[in-house]
């Protein structure tokens, strides 16, 4: 479980998030919706160490993730996929994934392996360079790559973005299944709230920075109202 | 309001001045160097008052940056009277040293570059004197330093021309690879340059007889022929203190430092920046090879070892720790290097080191390596940054 | 064929190999700081030079060239370790001409440092291997012993580095740390740790490359042994790219080819002008070397 509690961060004079509270349940997603702007790749930044917090604290299960540095956060099972992929070009896809496995326990012949089942087009292509692949591929990788890492808890910043509706459904499915079945933890960020919602069990809404709505998420999906908020039609 | 208060000021200032030249007069009653020191205290006065008012700063901007150079050589003239031949010396080197920190300054305040090959800029125009005097030495100084300014800004455009597309650490290992190279270079026109042993000016540069004629023998006086290139160095660098000032005012200057802050913004207000770097390049060579050739007129010779690898490192020391990128930064270098060797010389005799030793030796490089070092990682703004900090600091208790 | 082997071409492609080997060291140091860290390191002929005379004249007489060698590149690791620790973290994200105006500091602390200790006269080292050419029919090659152990000792070098970067954990943890920090610190890589290690590298390369360079009786070992040494390495890196270090290694090697055939054929005096002329043509045309094959700037 990470529980988030009263989180503030600025950069500058700009305040990206304020006060923000919620938790994540084990095993479940956490959908995290909000316009552009609204702070949500800040929340995913703050929680993997990359943005130090003005004030508040971020614990996963009984520890403290604040004030650790990224690479000790990760090492704690927190895996996290940057906004705009973040493969490493230069590297091949095998390469990429070899880095990503490098903090895991499993065997790297068998994490590879799990990793090629479950995206069969990596295997395919494991000899190529990222820079070669396609974005939804890229995509593919990144998630690649984290998942070798076995973490416990998956920060996803818009995975489906710039993927095929087929593709990330079926993506979705894959991350929806990983949590029943591993206990996997999930916060989930997305501009596609649709089928964000369809697969979280609770959605966090953040508007300017601060946490409009923290329910259900079949109920968010039926509020009107929010919807505005995460959809960016509020003046 | 504040026009009539500033209008009061100058008045009060020029009776100021009046008083001042009537009393040196008639105090020190001995006719000639009292009325040269008089006319120093009224120019000095004057400029102070109007100085002091900010409107003219702001209505008359260039006469007003022709008023601080007059004043900063005025006030030097007239202190290197009353100063001994070993300071008066000290001052001079200092002074062209400060020439060529006010390039330096110009190259990286306004560009963002750096150059680790100014020493050998220096020595461009230190032998570009020595060559020339050797074979024309009846041609007046003032053309002489001209053409080593050209020469300066020759080698400058030859090595600038790639500056056009480097970026910063780039163009510095070009400028150090030049500067390692440049004794090779004097070696190659050895028979011009006199290869290792340099050369010797074919005589002295005295001052003309109706100069020496104006003051008055064995008085304080501003002018025998000891002093006599300490003043040209002093009005030189009180000539290049001006026209730098008004290059880092212009809008040259203030476009170069929008190169410096972020090129792409440069570029889409059509600021041409190949341009904008060469220039830049250019008039800090030119610079240093000013500073240098009036070195060669000061020690009367030129050797090639003076300008090594070492001067360049000096020259970048002196300009971070004075304050990179501006005007009194260069200033407060070019006094560093004048009287450095002289707080060293105290240091060494204060703590007992044997001042032939290994260690004394080598003081100098530690520290300006070691203060480069300080400086740049605790204060990058150097000492006129510091001052300028704590003065606003204190103005706006 | 003897009278090919022992011709004046030969000669000067021999002879401009041995150079040209140490050039592409130092061009191979600076690129593993610069790839990682995007400093260029202006001190690293001078640190080199310090682990050289760590090495040599802290051990002197007593102890074997080869242990002498040993000490010298763990002095190089440390040397390098510390700098980026002290020095080189307070710099990243500055300005551009910061870590140039630092490491130029560090340079002058170094050489003064060494000077004081050591005084800047020159000192000889021991050599393993003869520094007299080879003969063929009574003329000579221009090969030593020496000249061959030196060649020898650079392809271990690279061969080593490269190994290490190419099929080892840690090699690819370097390699990531250097493409993408951010995105390594997110897989669990301690980037901090990953840098220090470059410059302990770095560092270390150097100081291999000092011992070859002092060990020549030509010049011997002074403080500022290094200083002409580092202007060719560089010269070599920038012409084959400051990011390649496989541009690093062939353009030292031709640097060095055809600089000897100039030294030869026009005036000693000239190499370094011809070399700093090949640089500013090829800065000009090629701002990011030969052998980049990315032309983009960063913005
Ligand atoms: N490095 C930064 N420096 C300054 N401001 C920043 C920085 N990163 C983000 N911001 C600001 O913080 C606010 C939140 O940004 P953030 O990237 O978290 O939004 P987001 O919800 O992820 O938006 P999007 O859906 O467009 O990705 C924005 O106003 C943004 O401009
Ligand atoms: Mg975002």
């Amino acid at each position: 479980m990470i529980r988030v509690d009263g989180l503030s961060v600025s950069y500058g004079a700009v305040q990206a998030l304020r006060d923000v509270s919620f938790e994540a349940q084990t095993g479940t997603i956490t959908a995290v919706l909000g316009a552009n702007g609204a702070g949500k790749t800040t929340l995913l930044r703050t929680i993997s160490g990359l943005v130090a917090p003005r004030s508040g604290s971020i614990a996963l299960d009984e520890a403290t993730l604040t004030g650790m540095r990224t690479e000790d956060i990760v090492r704690r099972g927190v895996g996290h996929v940057p906004e705009g992929r973040g493969v490493i070009a230069e590297f091949t896809v095998e390469e990429n994934l070899r880095l990503g496995a490098m903090i895991s326990s499993v065997p790297l012949r068998d994490g590879l392996a799990q990793q090629y089942e479950w995206f069969p087009v990596l295997g395919e292509r494991r000899k190529q360079a990222a820079a070669t692949l396609s974005g939804g591929e890229r995509q593919m990788l990144a998630m690649a790559r984290a998942l070798i890492a076995q973490p416990t808890v998956l920060l996803l910043d818009e995975p489906s973005l710039g993927l095929a509706p087929l593709v990330t459904a079926q993506l979705m499915h894959t991350v929806a299944e990983l949590c029943t079945t591993t206990g996997l933890t999930v916060i989930l960020v997305e501009q596609n709230a649709k089928s964000a919602l369809r697969i979280a069990s609770r959605a966090v809404v953040l508007y300017l920075g601060r946490v409009v709505a923290d329910d259900v998420a079949a109920v968010v999906a039926q509020d009107d109202q929010l919807r505005q908020y995460y959809l960016g039609m509020v003046k | 309001m504040r026009g009539v208060r500033s209008n009061q000021r100058i008045v009060a200032g020029t009776a100021l001045g009046v008083a001042a030249v009537l009393a040196s007069i008639l105090g020190v009653g001995t006719a000639r160097a009292a009325t040269a020191f008089s006319i120093a205290s009224v120019a000095f006065v004057a400029g102070a008052t109007l100085l002091a008012s900010r409107e003219f700063r702001h209505n008359h901007p260039v006469a007003a940056r022709a008023a601080i150079s007059v004043l900063a050589v005025d006030v030097s003239l007239v202190l290197t009277a009353f100063f001994s031949a070993t300071v008066d010396d000290n001052l001079a080197i200092g002074a062209a040293m400060s020439i060529v920190l006010l390039g330096l300054s110009f190259l990286t305040g306004s560009s963002g570059q750096i150059s680790l090959g100014n020493g050998a800029f220096m020595g461009v125009g230190a032998f570009t004197v020595a060559v020339w005097a050797n074979h024309h030495p009846t041609t007046p100084i003032a053309v002489v330093l001209v053409l080593a300014v050209v020469a300066g800004a020759l080698v400058g455009l030859l090595l600038g021309l790639p500056a056009t597309r480097l970026r910063g650490p780039y163009l510095a290992g070009m400028t150090l690879a030049f500067a390692v190279a440049f004794g090779a270079v004097l070696n190659l026109f050895g028979t011009w340059t006199g290869g290792d042993s340099g050369l010797q000016l074919p005589a002295a540069v005295n001052a003309p007889a109706w100069v020496l004629h104006f003051f008055k023998p064995g008085t304080s006086s501003l002018t025998t022929n000891s002093v006599w290139l300490v003043d040209i160095t002093i009005v030189t660098a009180g000539i290049a203190l001006f026209f730098m000032a008004n290059l880092f005012a212009s809008r040259t200057g203030r476009a170069m430092r929008l190169v410096r802050d972020n090129d792409v913004a440069a570029e889409l207000v059509g600021i041409s920046l190949p341009r904008a770097r060469v220039i830049a390049f250019i008039v800090s060579a030119a610079y240093a090879a000013l500073g240098g050739g009036l070195w060669t007129l000061i020690n009367n010779a030129v050797t090639p070892s003076t300008y090594g690898f070492a001067l360049s490192v000096t020259i970048l020391s002196l300009v971070v720790i004075g304050g990179i990128g501006t005007i009194p930064g260069a200033l407060i270098g070019g006094l560093i290097y004048a009287f450095a060797a002289n707080v060293i010389a105290w240091f060494t005799a204060h703590t007992g080191l044997n001042p032939q030793g290994n260690v004394a030796s080598q003081l100098n490089g530690i520290i300006f390596g070691g203060l480069l070092v300080l400086t740049i990682l605790f204060a990058p703004t150097g000492i006129a940054g510091f001052v300028r900090r704590r003065w606003a600091a204190w103005r706006a208790r | 064929m003897s009278s090919f082997l022992t011709s004046r071409n030969v000669a000067d492609v021999l002879g401009g190999i041995t150079n040209g080997v140490i050039y592409s060291l130092v061009a191979l140091s600076l690129v593993l700081v610069w790839r990682s860290t995007r400093i260029l390191n202006f001190a690293q002929g001078a640190m080199a030079m310090i682990a050289t005379y760590v090495g040599f004249a802290v051990l002197a007489p007593t102890t074997s060239y080869w242990v002498s060698m040993a000490v010298a590149i763990v002095a190089g690791l440390l040397i390098g370790g510390l700098t980026e620790r002290v020095i080189v973290r307070g710099l990243y994200g500055k300005p551009e001409i910061n870590p140039v105006v630092a490491m130029v500091g560090f340079l002058l602390v170094l050489e003064s440092v060494a000077a004081a200790i050591w005084s800047t006269g020159s000192r000889g080292l021991p050599t393993p291997f003869s520094m007299v050419d080879w003969q063929l029919n009574h003329k000579p090659v221009a090969l030593s012993p020496f000249a061959l152990y030196e060649i020898v000792t650079a392809v271990v070098v690279m061969t080593v580095i490269a190994g290490l970067f190419q099929f080892t954990k840690l090699g690819l943890r370097l390699r990531a740390a250097a493409l993408a920090p951010e995105v390594s610190r997110l897989l669990g890589v301690r980037v901090g740790r990953m840098l220090t290690l470059g410059w302990m590298l770095s560092s270390a390369v150097g100081a291999v490359t000092a011992v070859l360079v002092a060990s020549n009786y030509f010049t011997g070992l002074t403080p500022t042994a290094m200083d002409g040494v580092f202007a060719f390495g560089f010269i070599a890196a920038a012409i084959g790219g400051l990011d390649s270090p496989v541009g690093a290694l062939l353009s030292g090697i031709a640097l060095g080819v055809i600089l000897q055939f100039v030294g030869d054929y026009l005036n000693s005096n000239a190499i370094i002008l011809v070399a700093l002329g090949m640089l500013v043509v090829s800065l000009m045309v090629r701002p990011n070397g030969v052998f980049t094959r990315s032309a983009q700037r960063r913005v």
